[in-house]
C-alpha cells in the first residue's frame, strides 16, 4: 500500500469531529511535563487536533502555536482554545522560524508519519524550532502497549493500520508505526535532537528532548 | 490570524519570510488573505481565520 503524509490529513480530515469529541482531556503525562517548565514566550503544540494540549500549554506560555495536518481537527481547535495561533501544516516540513520555540509538545502524531525518514525529518524540525535552552514532550504508541504482541525488548517496531469506527459503525484505517522503545531511542539519536529522558507511560514512548548542542 | 504571528512563521519550503496580503480583517485579525515567500514566491492562502502552510503536495487538491 502507497502511503503519504496527504493520506494522514485526508483520514483525519474524514473522522476529525468525531474523533475530537473522544479526545476531551489531556494527557496526565503531558500536565507532568508543562507543569515541570518555567513560563516562557511561545510553545508549540505539533499534531495539536482539537487543542486539549494547546490549552495545558496555555499555563505556561504568552503565546501558544497549534500545528496540525487536518483542517477538521483545527476547527474543533479554534472553539475549544479561541486565542491560540493554529496553523495547517506538515510536521516534517515546520512553517516555523528557527530557534523560537521554548517549549514543545509533540504528542501521538510521529507515529502517523509513514517512512522513517519523515519521522526523523520531524525530529529535525523540531529541534530546528527551539531555542537553544528549550526543551519538548515527544510521545508515540509502543510495542509495550498491552494491545500488541510484540517483544517489549525488540530492536524496532512495526507498521500497522488501526481501523477508526465512526457512529453508525464505518470503519476509517489509520496507519500506525508502532515503536520499540530501543528504536525510539535510535530515531532521537539520528535526529538533531538529544533525549534527556525516556519514560515508557500507558504504552505509549514519552521522550523529554533538547536540541543537540552544537 | 493575528499580524504579529508574521515573525513567527515561514514558508515550509525554503523557511525565509511571508509576505501578507490581506483580503479582509475583522476586529483587527486576518481572516483572509494570502502569505507569499519572498523568495520562492509559493503563495499560501489565509482561510476563515487559519494559514494553510502546508506544502503544496499536501494541500487538499493534491493527488494523495
Amino acid at each position: 500500500m502507497d502511503r503519504s503524509r496527504a493520506d494522514v490529513r485526508q483520514t483525519y480530515d474524514r473522522i476529525g469531529e468525531h474523533f475530537s469529541k473522544t479526545r476531551e482531556y489531556a494527557w496526565p503525562e503531558v500536565e507532568a511535563f508543562v507543569d515541570d517548565a518555567a513560563q516562557t514566550n511561545l510553545a508549540l503544540d505539533i499534531g495539536c487536533g482539537n487543542g486539549r494540549h494547546v490549552e495545558t500549554l496555555q499555563q505556561r506560555a504568552d503565546r501558544v502555536l497549534g500545528v496540525d495536518v487536518s483542517r477538521s481537527l483545527l476547527d474543533a481547535a479554534t472553539k475549544r482554545v479561541p486565542d491560540a495561533s493554529l496553523l495547517l501544516g506538515d510536521a516534517a516540513r515546520l512553517p516555523i522560524a528557527s530557534g523560537r520555540v521554548d517549549l514543545a509538545v509533540y504528542v501521538a502524531t510521529l507515529h502517523h508519519l509513514p517512512s522513517r525518514e519523515a519521522r526523523i525529518a520531524s525530529l529535525d524540525e523540531l529541534a530546528r524550532v527551539l531555542d537553544s535552552d528549550g526543551r519538548a514532550l515527544v510521545s508515540a504508541w509502543s510495542t509495550a502497549h498491552d494491545r500488541f504482541d510484540a517483544a517489549a525488548d525488540a530492536e524496532t517496531g512495526f507498521d500497522t493500520t488501526v481501523e477508526w469506527t465512526l457512529p453508525g459503525s464505518e470503519t476509517v484505517p489509520r496507519f500506525y508505526h508502532i515503536y520499540a522503545p530501543a528504536e525510539f531511542r535510535s530515531d532521537v539519536a539520528a535526529s538533531d535532537l538529544s533525549l534527556v529522558e525516556l519514560e515508557i507511560s500507558s504504552g505509549n514512548c514519552y521522550g523529554t528532548v533538547r536540541p543537540e548542542p552544537f | 490570524m493575528q499580524e504579529e504571528l508574521l515573525d513567527i512563521i515561514c514558508c515550509p519550503l525554503d523557511k525565509q519570510d511571508l509576505e501578507l496580503d490581506v483580503a479582509e480583517r475583522e476586529d483587527g485579525d486576518i481572516v483572509a488573505g494570502t502569505l507569499t515567500c519572498s523568495e520562492c514566491g509559493e503563495a499560501y492562502p489565509i482561510e476563515d481565520g487559519i494559514p494553510n502552510l502546508l506544502p503544496p503536495d499536501m494541500r487538499e487538491d493534491a493527488p494523495a
